[in-house]
């Protein structure tokens, strides 16, 4: 038999894991895809729910979360199953090994629980002004992984494809006409480089390869986003219903989610409506419905599971603990010495603010911005920070503040943004060209794009020759970092960009 | 994998003795790993092959300069042109031409700091007549390469009137070699621009901090790759070396709007000045003379100029040379 069910789930699932490398992979220069770059974030309640409760404002992005939750209370969770670009990921992983869903052991067991903490700890941390959603939500995860990881990945891989057979076969005529046009259509004119994205790209393999270990395990036992959507999920419309039901226990043992139990009861917050099991029924008396049961009259048993009351005050106390140590710290680390990007808010909400997409860093044209490890502490691990070697702050560029779904970077006009500082240059003499050497360079001078030059030459004459050398002037200099960029003296440039004096919102 | 059968623990698996097959199997497959990844190696990061330079090809035009004067960039740079002789003198019917803009930086055209797109388009639009197979149009950024070509126009006016314009690739430079010594030797040098039948050198008249102005000798640094910055050491011999090495066929100077101060960039329109002049010579040397006249300074206070008259490179007298004068 069809099951179209099952087909209309896999077509959904394959469209929006497109849809959502789409949007991140036309998340460059100029900004011209059809879709916002962060529209799926707008779409995510975990993120925008605690990111608003954590700074205690109200993003304008929450209007649409709130459209997924109405959308969970009439379908349950059908994100986890039908959209989450993870979920997918974690599904074709699955795949791969066959009859791993029917470990009869573990669905008893109550592996569901794990989430339910996360979510709570998530939660409060968002209440005692800590977010933290940004290390396990599924959406954030999936999406630093494509933008920092898999397209550069490709684009490096087709690239350096198409170099070795056009410089192997010396093929300058046809083939590399078709290069250029595959390179300024589709690939990117750059290729960009991402520090620890190897790193990423682990965290990502992790969660993906433990769906071999168990289908779905994941979503089962540790994401938040999935914790919230089952919360709310157990009050939804939709509910499965089975007539007169045989107990032959097929859809049990295939479960996915685990969500129907060795006595048949079926946990409504569990189930991400996958449709399997109104395959599985032999009688084929399993269907979703949105009648209510009574009036049918199907025999349903719901389960309740919920947290107990030793587990609450295990997860209030660990996590209230963790919470007062990081509030400790943090007042300690404000300054971390790394250059953020333009108009970013001041660094405790700048933290507290970032999810960790990776869309700033997507996004920077000159691929200047860089995840940060372990440089400013452990609650600043993935967030952007400029590296002047890799790339400077292109003066006329207003891209990042553009693409931030919660506003840790802040959305400004050219003319103001042109006039937001990120740091001073300082031009090191004991290594500058014309200041230790008396060679001839004017680099750093002839790139500054302030229009009047941060960095102004003077004329001093040694040794009967008339050298000129570089000084800034730190009223004008705006630390776009342009001049460490351009810097000619290696391994360490002799002007460099320090984020003393810089603008923070 | 199978961990009965591959035991770690299991000492005798390292005293098993390697059969002679086993052992020449594993020699040639190691081997030709190790050659082929060093084929593909050398084939993606390997050195370019090395250049001698353009050929000269000495065509001489009606007048040694031509000096256009008027309104109309565009309308200025075909009646120059057609003054020189016209641009079939130049290039030859199916030839491919390369004509080198400045689009170094991220400018709208009004602030000068880019050559003028009507100027682009007008030369363009010629070389199709005279017969050309193929236009290229590229240069190496200072900024960010989709920003500058865009924002300055270039890219819209050359590909309107169906030039190819793209981005330089810094994987495919040949090294330069010369037959004297020069310090720009092994410098990286994009094999398109000396890959083609015809070059034509499109400056802008600017202001430059280290050589006074920036002219057309100083506008070839956009075909060059490696650490560009260092060429600012002893700029005025390393440009005439690479002048002599790309052999521009014609140059054309952009003098219609002159940027005086905080060059190259600039950013500021109070210091652009409306000078609405247009320069055509075969000479680089000369038309760099020529437009220091132009912007009222000394030319040989500009390295490179006075580097070229010291070694004889090119003309660097007016006073010798054929000029004609048109209003447009």
């Amino acid at each position: 038999m069809v099951k179209r069910l099952i087909i209309f789930r896999r077509v959904s699932q394959i469209v929006f894991l497109i849809l959502f490398i789409y949007i991140l992979w036309s998340t460059t220069y100029p900004l011209n895809g059809m879709l916002p770059a962060d529209t799926f974030f707008k779409l995510n309640p975990l993120i925008m729910v605690v990111t608003s409760i954590s700074e205690r404002i109200v993003l304008p992005g929450i209007i649409f979360s709130i459209l997924m939750i109405i959308f969970t209370i009439a379908f349950g969770r059908f994100f986890c199953g039908w959209v989450c670009p993870l979920g997918t990921s974690i599904d074709i992983a699955g795949s791969i090994r066959k009859n791993n869903a029917s470990r009869k052991d573990i669905v008893n067991k109550n592996i569901a629980m794990p989430k339910f903490f996360v979510l709570g700890v998530v939660m409060l941390f968002s209440i005692t002004g800590f977010q933290f959603a940004w290390i396990l939500d599924p959406m954030v995860i999936m999406a630093r992984f494509v933008s920092l990881s898999l397209i550069p990945t490709v684009t490096l891989g087709l690239d350096k494809f198409f170099v070795i057979i056009i410089k192997n076969f010396q093929l300058y005529g046809a083939v590399y006409d078709f290069y250029k046009t595959l390179k300024t259509s589709i690939l990117g004119v750059n290729i960009y480089y991402f520090s620890n994205s190897g790193i990423i790209f682990l965290f990502f393999l992790f969660i993906v390869i433990s769906a071999l270990f168990l289908k779905r395990f994941w979503c089962r036992s540790i994401c938040p986003l999935g914790a919230l959507y089952a919360l709310i999920a157990k009050a939804a419309v939709l509910r499965r219903v089975v007539y007169k039901c045989v107990e032959c226990k097929k859809c049990k043992s295939n479960c996915r989610m685990g969500a129907i139990k060795d006595d048949l009861g079926y946990d409504k917050g569990e189930c991400v409506l996958c449709m399997d099991c109104v395959y599985d029924c032999p009688q084929h008396k399993t269907v979703f419905t949105w009648r209510d049961p009574r009036i049918i009259d199907a025999g349903i048993k719901d389960r309740k599971e919920g947290m107990t009351r030793k587990n609450f005050l295990l997860l209030i106390a660990a996590s209230s603990l963790y919470a007062m140590g990081f509030a400790k710290k943090s007042e300690g680390i404000y300054d971390p010495g790394i250059i953020r990007p333009p108009a970013s808010l001041k660094e405790p909400h700048f933290l507290d603010r970032c999810v960790r997409c990776g869309n700033c860093m997507k996004v920077c044209i000159t691929n200047g911005l860089q995840p940060v490890l372990l440089e400013s502490g452990f609650s600043g691990i993935w967030t952007p920070q400029l590296v002047p070697e890799i790339g400077y702050c292109e003066y006329n560029c207003t891209l990042c503040g553009n693409v931030c779904p919660t506003g840790a970077i802040q959305r400004l006009s050219l003319y103001e943004k042109k006039r937001v500082r990120l740091g001073v240059a300082q031009v090191d003499r004991s290594t500058c060209l014309p200041w230790a050497q008396n060679k001839e360079c004017i680099v750093c001078e002839e790139h500054c794009p302030i229009s009047d030059k941060a960095i102004k030459l003077k004329e001093e004459v040694v040794g009967g020759k008339t050298i000129l050398r570089p000084y800034v002037e730190t009223a004008l200099c705006v630390g776009c970092g342009i001049c460490q960029n351009k810097c000619p003296v290696r391994p360490k440039r002799a002007v460099r960009v320090y984020p003393e004096y810089a603008d923070r919102y | 994998m199978d961990m009965k059968k591959f035991n770690f623990f299991d000492e005798t698996i390292f005293k098993k003795p390697v059969s002679r097959r086993k052992f020449i199997k594993l020699v040639v497959s190691g081997l030709s790993t190790l050659m082929l990844s060093n084929y593909f190696y050398k084939a993606v990061f390997g050195e370019g092959s090395r250049f001698n330079g353009r050929k000269k090809s000495n065509i001489k035009g009606n007048y040694d300069l031509v000096l256009a004067s008027g309104k109309d960039p565009y309308q200025m740079t075909v009646k120059a042109i057609d003054a020189m002789g016209g641009m079939s003198r130049f290039v030859k019917k199916g030839s491919t031409v390369v004509v080198k803009p400045n689009i170094g930086w991220d400018r709208a055209p009004e602030y000068a700091a880019d050559t003028n797109p009507f100027v682009v388009a007008a030369l363009v639009d010629m070389c199709f007549q005279a017969g050309a197979k193929k236009v290229n149009i590229f240069d190496v950024p200072c900024n960010a390469k989709e920003r500058c070509y865009e924002n300055s126009g270039i890219k819209k006016a050359a590909e309107e009137k169906g030039a190819s314009v793209y981005y330089v690739d810094d994987w495919n430079m040949v090294e330069a070699r010369f037959d004297y010594e020069s310090p720009m030797e092994k410098w990286p040098i994009f094999r398109d621009a000396i890959e083609c039948d015809t070059f034509i050198n499109v400056p802008i008249l600017k202001h430059h901090s280290l050589t006074g102005l920036t002219l057309s000798m100083k506008n070839l640094m956009g075909v060059c790759g490696g650490n560009r910055g260092q060429i600012h050491n002893d700029i005025g011999r390393k440009l005439v070396d690479l002048t002599d090495f790309i052999n521009p066929d014609l140059t054309v100077i952009d003098a219609y709007r002159f940027l005086s101060k905080h060059g190259p960039s600039g950013g500021n329109l109070e210091d652009v000045i409306n000078i609405e002049k247009l320069i055509v010579a075969t000479d680089p040397t000369l038309a760099d003379v020529y437009a220091c006249a132009l912007a009222g300074s000394d030319p040989l206070k500009v390295p490179n100029i006075a580097e070229a008259s010291s070694r004889s490179f090119g003309n660097s007298d007016i006073t010798k040379a054929n000029i004609f004068k048109i209003n447009v």
